[in-house]
């Protein structure tokens, strides 16, 4: 079979089990799966942004706002469950926006630079606006509005599947190219009668939403919120391992890479749980070896498992651009 | 009661330290133009380093200090050859995650080790102080200073007057043309890369005796270095140690003057690196082409 169809029907496979865990599976297996999803969410909004040359280190800032917006519509103005969560979604297209028009002029390192500043601003300000937020004490969701289990679960699940299917619908429309086309030059992408503002602006505002989402659903499941949980570097993390370890700029990449890095999570879990910081430190080790050895991640193995020999490799826009300095 | 001279002198002695962060930290970028998002995790060696050897031997930090920089330009240099030397034209994506995650590696092989607990070091200039008028000017944070700037000093002869440092200045400027004028480029990446780690366990040397030690105090530290180079822009000294001086003016003065102040004081580094990153994307001193 083509990998492809492959990949394609594996995908379906995937996305009909996800969504059927909630109704089925074993508590134990839907926080899994839950996890899952939620870290599937932030990969594919992670990758899409990298798609567009833009790297993010922030992304735990647009998880945080998420949660808190999700959080404090509930505790405070009494909105239910599945509003709210667009109401989070709401909250981080802005950040988003609000990212992109501020660093309209900014590429590759500055702009990387620029995420991590505003996610750790948003966590200070967590911090020091206790009546807002419930500062460093944190805050309990009302629990009162807890619309039980299945449905954090089920919500988890659509999300991660919606994601997949958005970030297939992008990947089939000329917005593709385009995305591809900054990420290779932007200033070259202008000529091409591409508006890179436009394009930047409108992919970091659904990437931030899609991150929120994940943040907005993850504090209904834990119930509990506070600036460290919120705006955890972990987040950031994860949301690059995913693609990195999957294959960076490709649709299946974030996905086999969650599963991946989930399985990995859960295995150092149940063996070594009991050392702190080990599991960090294994996931570490993974980015490093996958960014010097594995630059395609599994994506790029199964590529190059299935077309062993012949054709040249592709020069594809991995290939490094020196500029003059 | 007058605040003044003690906000005055606070905000000088944290710029002293901040300036010896700085530099170590824009040695490294502004050569290779790879930004080690692990120097945070170099300066926690150095402070482990120190708080070790002061509570194992009774070693006094600053005479460990020669040696404990030679330990971190060794490292640095193998840290260079193993991996870094791999990523030097690798697109900025790799170089980033790259570093990210040897830092990430490093500050959790710490916490396995020795723990998440705060230690510090505590030599008797360390606990005294010195009083002039109504300011009290604490001797960790003086000698503190002072060592910077020695150390920042010696750094800004050996780049102005030596082969090598003339050198590491020529490849900073264009590596391109300093491949022409046979310089061995990356002999000099990796000895700029050695240097900056060396100064960024001297850094961790030096707070170990002014703030807590712990496996986590890397990365708020690389953050204040990642501010100040963006404030001063690449490739001048001088910058740089305006940028320290204003971050520390900054911090100090909001801990001082705002209610709550010291805990906003942690965001002064990132309302810096937002506001000059719109208005002067190139920073203060920095050319738009660098």
């Amino acid at each position: 079979m083509r990998p492809e169809l492959f990949l394609r029907w594996a995908g379906f496979v995937l996305a009909v089990a996800v969504l059927a865990v909630p109704f089925i599976g074993s508590p134990s297996l839907a926080d899994l799966t839950f996890r899952t999803c939620t870290l599937a969410i932030i990969a594919i909004s992670w990758n899409m942004m990298a798609g567009a040359g833009l790297i993010s280190l922030g992304h735990s800032g647009f998880w945080g706002v998420g949660s808190y917006v999700a959080i404090l519509s509930a505790n405070h103005f009494g909105v239910p469950f599945l509003p709210s969560l667009l109401f989070g979604m709401l909250g981080g297209a802005m950040i988003g926006a609000g990212l992109a028009l501020i660093t309209g002029r900014l590429r590759g390192i500055y702009f990387a630079v620029a995420t991590l500043a505003m996610s750790e601003g948003l966590r200070v300000m967590a911090v020091m606006l206790p009546d807002l937020t419930g500062g460093a004490q944190g805050a309990y969701l009302n629990s009162a509005l807890f619309p039980g289990a299945l449905a954090v679960n089920i919500a988890a699940s659509c999300g991660a599947v919606l994601a997949a299917c958005l970030s297939w619908y992008v990947s089939r429309t000329r917005y593709h190219y385009a995305f591809r086309a900054m990420r290779a030059n932007e200033r070259a992408s202008q000529m091409l009668g591409i508006h890179p503002m436009l394009y930047r602006v409108s992919i970091v505002i659904v990437s931030g939403a899609l991150a929120s989402y994940a943040g907005a659903v993850s504090v209904w499941y834990g119930g509990y919120l506070d600036p460290g949980v919120a705006f955890n570097l972990h987040i950031t993390l994860m949301a690059q391992i995913a693609p990195i370890l999957g294959g960076i700029y490709t649709l299946a990449g974030p996905i086999l890479g969650t599963l991946a890095a989930a399985g990995l999570g859960e295995v150092t879990r149940q063996w070594l749980g009991h050392v702190e910081g080990v599991s960090l430190l294994l996931f570490g080790v993974t980015l490093a070896i996958c960014v010097l050895y594995l630059p395609k991640g599994i994506q790029g193995g199964i590529d190059r498992l299935f077309r062993p020999v012949a054709k040249a490799p592709l020069a594809d826009d991995s290939t490094p651009t020196r500029t003059t300095r | 009661m007058n605040l003044l001279p003690q906000f005055l002198i606070d905000s000088i002695l944290l710029g002293g330290l901040y300036t010896l962060m700085a530099i170590g930290f824009a040695l490294a970028f502004g050569v290779t133009r790879i930004i080690n998002f692990a120097h945070g995790e170099f300066i926690m060696l150095g402070a482990y380093a120190a708080f070790w050897l002061f509570t194992g031997w009774g070693l006094d930090p600053l005479v460990v200090m020669p040696a404990v920089i030679v330990l971190g330009f060794a490292c640095g240099w193998l840290l260079f050859k193993a991996f870094i030397e791999r990523v030097l034209t690798a697109p900025n994506i790799n170089q980033i995650l790259l570093t990210f995650a040897i830092g990430l590696v490093i500050q959790h092989i710490a916490v396995i080790l020795w723990s998440g607990d705060s230690r510090s070091t505590t030599p008797e200039y360390a606990l005294k102080a010195l009083t002039i008028g109504d300011a009290f000017i604490p001797y960790g944070r003086l000698v503190g200073c002072g060592v910077a700037v020695l150390l920042v000093a010696m750094l800004i002869a050996w780049l102005k007057w030596t082969e090598d440092g003339r050198a590491v200045r020529a490849v900073a400027q264009n590596s391109d043309a300093a491949t022409l004028m046979g310089i061995n480029v990356k002999g000099i990446y990796a000895l700029s890369f050695a240097l900056s780690s060396a100064l960024g366990v001297a850094t961790g040397v030096v707070v170990s005796f002014i703030i807590t030690v712990t496996p986590f105090m890397g990365f708020p530290m690389l953050v204040k270095a990642v501010a100040i180079v963006i404030v001063a822009g690449m490739g001048s000294i001088v910058g740089m140690v305006v940028g320290a001086f204003v971050l520390a003016f900054a911090e100090t003065g909001f801990a001082y003057y705002v209610t709550e102040g010291s805990g906003w004081a942690e965001g002064v580094a990132f309302v810096l690196i937002t506001a000059i990153l719109i208005i002067r994307p190139y920073g203060l001193f920095g050319d738009a082409e660098a």
